[in-house]
């Protein structure tokens, strides 16, 4: 039953997505609501949960997206395994600290998909990358204790 | 820190496998996810319109006051011109001019728009079934949106102009000074290669070249609105405002050649 809440929740955060309403965005940019529900099923389930939710929220953003690289798919299963390996050396008891997950997680995950459009040739001024690469990560931080909330109702 | 047990280590790399054989055949997956999504992306897109009608209600009763004015104006400006058209008509048929093909356009919805910030497309409602195929041009009554990069049964793709993977060769109407222009992600698209000695200044308005393979002749991309010098000092660029407002599409015409 939880994981076809879980699966209810990927197809209701990318809806949410796809339908992001133009007052909400932040210079531009819109959260990656998917990537947090990510991380938050490290920290609230188990490994294998985690990691298979993870894939497929990965993968409910890359059929939306125009490339025919599956970055988002790799790059979910890997921050998934890392967030689980650090998560058993860390304390994550504290908000803060899965913020600042959500955080670097966001920036990397902007940062590789970033450098893969550039590294694919496309023009892209240094500021937008810069944009795209902070706002987006503060604006998905900034929503994380949200989704946190919800997978954590899901999961209990 | 890292230390892998060799079960761990196993099951790491069927787990990465499996990841690989998803992302090779990430087409295959496109179709059947985009149909489950379809019904309530329309849903959701309709009940989005109507709030935000709601919400923005006050702007919009101000906009729609001002485009009656627009609306009047134009109408009376559209009285002279019938008397010019006419007259347009009735010459091209004196010369026998080669009567252009009308353009076979197939109207569609904007159901849902790109879920990162890297790159900007939007999903339509119409696809396969509708005959719309890959690489086609969308357009609007204001212009060029951009081309179908995928098609569904029933949905589609369409990648818009100010997407960095988007090239669109380029003239300046006024000079037929020629150039490529590249979606940046940003508000202006950006009009590159122009030699140092470039017929171009503010406020020119930029089209579609002939030389497009894709893009049909004449379709209006935008208006100049600053032009600088490349890194490398070589070529010149220019800024350019598109004349669609890509942030707001909610209906698009899709070009059936």
């Amino acid at each position: 039953m939880k994981k076809l809440f879980f699966l209810l929740t990927i197809i209701i955060l990318a809806t949410l997505g796809l339908n992001w309403p133009n007052f909400l965005n932040f210079f531009y940019c819109k959260p990656d609501l998917l990537l947090i529900f990510m991380v938050s099923l490290v920290f609230y389930t188990d490994f294998k949960t985690a990691l298979l939710f993870g894939i497929l929220a990965g993968l409910a953003k890359d059929v939306f997206l125009p490339w025919t690289l599956a970055m988002n798919t790799v790059c979910f299963g890997i921050w998934s395994y890392l967030i689980y390996l650090i998560s058993r050396q860390i304390s994550t008891e504290e908000d803060y600290v899965c913020w600042a997950i959500v955080l670097a997680v966001a920036l990397l995950n902007n940062f590789i998909i970033g450098l893969q459009s550039v590294a694919s040739g496309n023009i892209m001024p240094p500021g937008i990358f810069l944009r795209n690469l902070i706002m987006v990560s503060v604006y998905t931080t900034a929503l994380a204790p949200l989704i946190f909330k919800l997978t954590k109702k899901i999961a209990a | 820190m890292f230390k892998l047990p060799r079960k761990t280590l196993i099951n790491f790399i069927l787990v990465a496998s499996a990841v690989l054989l998803v992302s090779i055949f990430l087409s295959s997956f496109k179709n059947p996810a985009q149909k489950i999504f379809k019904p309530h992306l329309s849903f959701v897109g309709l009940v989005k319109h109507e709030v935000s009608g709601i919400i923005f209600y006050h702007r919009n009763m101000i906009k729609a006051e001002r485009l009656q004015n627009d609306v009047d104006w134009l109408r009376w400006r559209l009285f002279g011109l019938r008397e010019l058209s006419q007259e347009n008509a009735r010459l091209k048929d004196l010369f026998n001019f080669k009567q252009k093909s009308s353009l076979r356009l197939v109207a569609a919805r904007v159901i849902g728009r790109t879920l990162d910030s890297w790159s900007s497309s939007v999903i339509i409602d119409k696809g396969r079934y509708n005959g719309i195929k890959s690489g086609m041009v969308v357009i609007c009554p204001r212009g060029l949106v951009g081309s179908i990069v995928e098609s569904a049964d029933n949905t589609s793709k369409v990648l818009l102009i100010n997407d960095p993977n988007q090239g669109i060769f380029s003239i300046v109407q006024r000079s037929r000074q020629a150039g490529l222009v590249n979606g940046t992600l940003g508000t202006n698209l950006i009009m590159r290669y122009l030699p140092d000695d470039a017929q171009i200044m503010v406020g020119d308005i930029i089209i579609t070249s002939e030389l497009s393979q894709i893009y049909p002749k004449g379709l209006l991309l935008g208006r100049v609105v600053n032009i600088g010098r490349e890194f490398s000092g070589l070529n010149r660029y220019a800024l350019v405002k598109p004349a669609v407002d890509l942030a707001n599409l909610e209906e698009v015409l899709v070009i059936i050649p």
